[in-house]
């Protein structure tokens, strides 16, 4: 990863009068956490890194800032926002398009071609994290962890997070500038990581989900980290009337969950966020994969890959399978 | 309140109800006894307080009791329609049943204000915790030294209480100052803002009491001006609503800095609140 | 009774015993989590972990709470009757030192019932951390990796037993319940104990020193560093659910056909309809104002009115943010900035 030209790109971009901010990481306070960054200006950008240990998906802070009336006789900001992006974060850009949450000319996308990500708990299991920090690189064949002046080799299939195994598009798929060489995408379309919860039967996979949804603690952290979570007026947040108790129980858990899962199809771009987000480690990735792989074999399409596509609800097709109307 | 499980409500009927207001949000008042005759007897509430009103299958909202026990063994509530717990109240009439919990909160300290003027300065349902005071007042007039209101709406229509101020100020009993933002036909008093009415009217400082509700942007030139006329900040009062839910000091979200606006409130001093930068947001 | 000594291998039988007694809470593993749950027939907890994932306040204060039931149309209130004595086995310290804290609310001019009739039903049988998690802080806001407040008795590991000490009747209690299982601890094993104690205390290897924070915050209200660290909050509700001092609750009224109740559950001040009101205006309308809140909430405004900071410095704030939003790092921040 070529550091000083991405810091020399970034720090260009944050120059510009029409940018406001470049969104990027830095290291975090400890151990592999690594924080978002909202550089300001040329010399903020010495900070940006480029790891696996980026998972974080920063397309989410485009419609995170909350929307304030703007005071009197003063004008709103119109100034552009920067963005680091990964392939799958570039999917979650494009979908964010495609629906029209943002506007093209709002942002600038520095594309990261991308070698997976790690999965912070399998990094922690084999090495436990402790408060001196731990850099981590792409090496060949796997990553390299350098931490207390040690160097260690650990082979990619140990830690690499279950969205990178399965993913499609490391390259960015928009950029409008790109950092490093395109790598070679890896995935098989075969396996989308459902595969092994399809063969199960009906009450397998009811007795699953139930425990995995007993476990949600309804802190939304799923639904706040997903960069396609982004309706003003969310659902959840409804107070009158309250679709979904604010009880927390299986039955409103599951409720809950699927309405975000269904809310999704069609629109995941699936960058695993909400299931990083997870303090209770629900494997949420699989229920929006489910759904993705559905729309994809049964219409076709896939979100977050082409601008100018029309959002999947809005595509209707004459053609489309039907089987499921009973 | 019962003391043994405070989050336990009254059952109680409504009595009577009437709109105070019209347009999209308008403002019903519920006239309310509550139905055990032992719990009537023992129930006491000052000028200022608040009580949890609520609806069983919908919820609870708090509201300040906009009534003075001096007036009679009921309470009033002025609601207006916003939320989902006051659509809900605005659909109900005579006869139907409510759950109260109260009183709540601490209250205008109408004994400490004996032989003072009491100022009142209003601004649309800001007016309803004023209320209370201007009718305890009144009841044990020869107790105070005069009470001057004045209050404020948009519009004629949005004034809360009307009908009761217009009589207040035929009587001349009460020194009444009723005002509206804009300009409307009929109008026969003063247009303008609360805070500008404030100035004009001039009242002199001088052993007395100013107590001020409304919107927030409307208490934060009140009290500028206020201060204007030489009102030190010990003499200034407002009440302050936030969206609680216990109203109990438990459940958190009331706070504005450190105090809790159920518990430590709803009735501050200015000198309270001056330090505290959350009170006006 | 006060010290004894319990050998390992006697560990399902005091916890037999105990569970033959009273219902028995014990964190459990669920896949990568651990959280407290009533202890099955038979089954015996393991007390190798750092700290649970969810904090075992959840036995006091549970997420959802029935605060009564009611038939639509009709008048009389069901309160439910709560259930009877419970162990909590294996608290840390800084869990139980939270529950004091939150106490103090509970019992702030007008008793809570559910949560005070939950506490006192409770015997918190603490597990004093001899392995300190990475960013454990206790040391820094008054608790210790033996801490007893809160406790009625705390264990120790010594490695082929554990040391009980009971703390107040309700811990004498249970050991006397435990007796045959027990054995008088000798001399040495107090000395032990300090041991493994003061190791752990070396080993805490986060701090932030307190002073003038509580003070200094209202000076600090317009500082830049709220909107720095809020830039890159998600505005979940992970820090506050997770953390044993937060006490936050929503009621709600829920319906199904006619039967209805009235209920409570954990809420989070960085959720942004926490302070919404039914106009529309919120006075805290961004993460800013939130993240603010809930910083002074617990190192201003409790300390205010309980002369204690509300924070025990478990650490789990830090170690389940998403985005490594970090509170000592924060303030350290405070602090620079004081």
């Amino acid at each position: 990863m070529d550091l000083e030209k991405l810091r020399k790109t970034a720090a260009e971009i944050v120059s510009r009068d029409d940018v406001k901010y470049l969104i990027g990481w830095r290291p975090g306070s400890f151990g592999y956490r690594v924080s978002p960054c909202f550089v300001q200006d040329a010399a903020g950008a010495e900070e940006l890194i480029f790891s696996p240990l980026c998972a974080s998906n920063l397309a989410t802070y485009l419609t995170l800032v909350e929307k304030l009336p703007v005071p009197r006789g003063e004008e709103p900001d119109r100034r552009k926002v920067a963005l680091l992006v990964k392939g799958c974060d570039s999917r979650a850009v494009v979908q964010l398009l495609v629906e029209k949450g943002i506007e093209r000319e709002q942002v600038i996308l520095v594309g990261l071609p991308c070698r997976g990500v790690v999965d912070l708990n399998l990094l922690q299991q084999k090495y436990p994290e402790g408060l001196e920090k731990g850099e981590l690189s792409w090496q060949e064949g796997g990553f390299q962890l350098i931490r207390n002046g040690e160097t260690a080799t650990i082979p990619r299939e140990e830690i690499l997070a279950e969205k990178c195994r399965l993913c499609r598009y490391p390259n960015p798929v928009l950029s409008d500038v790109t950092i490093g060489d395109p790598v070679e995408p890896w995935e098989t379309e075969a396996d989308r990581g459902v595969e092994e919860l399809e063969q199960k039967s009906v009450e397998e996979r009811w007795d699953y989900w139930e425990e995995q949804f007993s476990k949600c603690i309804r802190c939304y952290s799923c639904r706040n980290a997903c960069p396609l979570c982004y309706c003003d007026d969310c659902i959840l947040d409804r107070l009158n009337p309250i679709w979904i108790n604010r009880a927390v129980n299986f039955s409103e858990n599951t409720a809950f969950h699927l309405a975000r899962a269904f809310h999704l199809g069609g629109r995941c771009a699936e960058c695993g966020e909400c299931e990083r987000a997870c303090p209770m480690n629900i494997p949420l990735g699989k229920l929006n994969r489910k759904l993705a792989k559905e729309v994809r074999e049964k219409y076709g399409y896939e979100a977050g890959v082409d601008p100018e596509a029309k959002p999947f609800l809005a595509s209707y097709n004459p053609n489309d399978p039907e089987e499921f109307i009973l | 309140m019962d003391n043994a499980n405070p989050y336990i409500p009254y059952m109680a009927t409504i009595q009577e109800t009437w709109y105070e207001t019209s347009g999209d949000r308008p403002i019903k008042t519920f006239k309310v006894t509550l139905d055990d005759e032992e719990v009537r007897k023992n129930w006491s509430h000052r000028p200022g307080q608040c009580a949890m009103v609520g609806i069983l299958g919908v919820g609870e909202s708090m509201f300040c009791i906009s009534c003075s026990p001096t007036e009679g063994d009921f309470l009033r509530f002025s609601v207006m329609r916003a939320g989902k717990n006051t659509q809900a109240l605005h659909q109900l009439e005579a006869g139907d049943k409510l759950t109260v919990r109260g009183p709540l909160g601490n209250s205008f300290p109408l004994e400490e204000w004996k032989g003072k003027k009491i100022l009142t300065i209003g601004g649309g349902i800001g007016q309803a915790p004023l209320r209370p005071i201007i009718e305890y007042v009144k009841a044990k007039r020869d107790q105070y030294a005069g009470l001057t209101v004045i209050y404020g709406a948009r519009t004629s229509s949005d004034l809360c209480f009307k009908g009761e101020l217009q009589e207040m100020m035929k009587c001349g009993e009460v020194c009444c100052h009723l005002t509206i933002d804009v300009e409307e036909e009929g109008w026969e008093h003063n247009v303008g803002f609360v805070p500008q009415a404030l100035l004009d009217l001039n009242p002199s400082p001088e052993n007395t009491i100013a107590i001020t509700c409304g919107p927030p942007i409307m208490i934060r030139f009140v009290l500028q001006n206020l201060k204007k006329l030489g009102f030190a900040d010990e003499q200034i009062y407002t009440t302050l609503e936030n969206r609680m839910k216990c109203g109990i000091g438990k459940c958190g979200r009331c706070n504005a800095g450190p105090l809790y606006v159920c518990k430590d409130g709803p009735v501050f001093t200015y000198a309270q609140l001056k330090e505290v930068p959350e009170a006006f947001a | 009774m006060s010290a004894m000594l319990l050998n390992k291998d006697q560990w399902s039988a005091f916890v037999g015993k105990l569970a033959g007694e009273k219902k028995v809470w014990a964190p459990v593993k669920r896949g990568d989590i651990m959280r407290f749950e009533p202890l099955e027939e038979g089954a015996v907890p393991s007390l190798d972990f750092a700290n649970t994932t969810v904090p075992p306040k959840t036995v006091v204060f549970p997420q959802t709470e029935t605060l009564y039931r009611y038939r639509i149309g009709q008048a009389e209130l069901a309160v439910p009757v709560l259930e009877g004595e419970a162990v909590l086995l294996g608290v840390r310290p800084c869990d139980a030192r939270a529950m004091s804290i939150v106490q103090k609310l509970f019992r702030w001019d007008v008793d809570d019932p559910y949560y005070l009739k939950r506490r006192e039903a409770a015997t918190l049988v603490g597990l004093a951390c001899s392995a300190p998690g990475t960013n454990c802080f206790c040391t820094s806001v008054g608790g210790g990796p033996a801490s007893t407040e809160g406790l009625d008795l705390l264990m120790t590991d010594l490695g082929e037993s554990y040391l009980l000490e009971a703390l107040t009747d309700k811990g004498k209690a249970l050991l006397e319940a435990a007796q045959d299982l027990l054995q008088e601890a000798p001399a040495g094993a107090v000395q032990e104990k300090e041991k493994v104690v003061g190791a752990a205390e070396k080993a805490i290897a986060r701090s932030v020193d307190t002073t003038g924070i509580p003070q200094g915050l209202p000076g600090l209200w317009e500082h830049p560093l709220w909107q720095r660290t809020a830039a890159g909050c998600l505005g979940c509700g992970t820090c506050t659910f997770l953390c044993p001092t937060c006490h936050c609750f929503d009621i709600q009224d829920e319906v199904e056909g006619f039967e209805g109740r009235r209920c409570r559950m954990w809420d989070s001040c960085m959720f942004a309809e926490y302070t919404l009101h039914a106009s529309g205006h919120n006075p805290r309308p961004t993460r800013r104002e939130r993240t603010r809140n809930r910083i002074n909430h617990k190192y201003n405004y409790f300390v205010q009115k309980f002369d204690v900071i509300a924070c025990v410095g478990c650490g789990r704030c830090v170690n389940l943010c998403p985005v490594n939003i970090d509170l000592v790092e924060i303030l350290r921040q405070v602090k620079e900035a004081l």
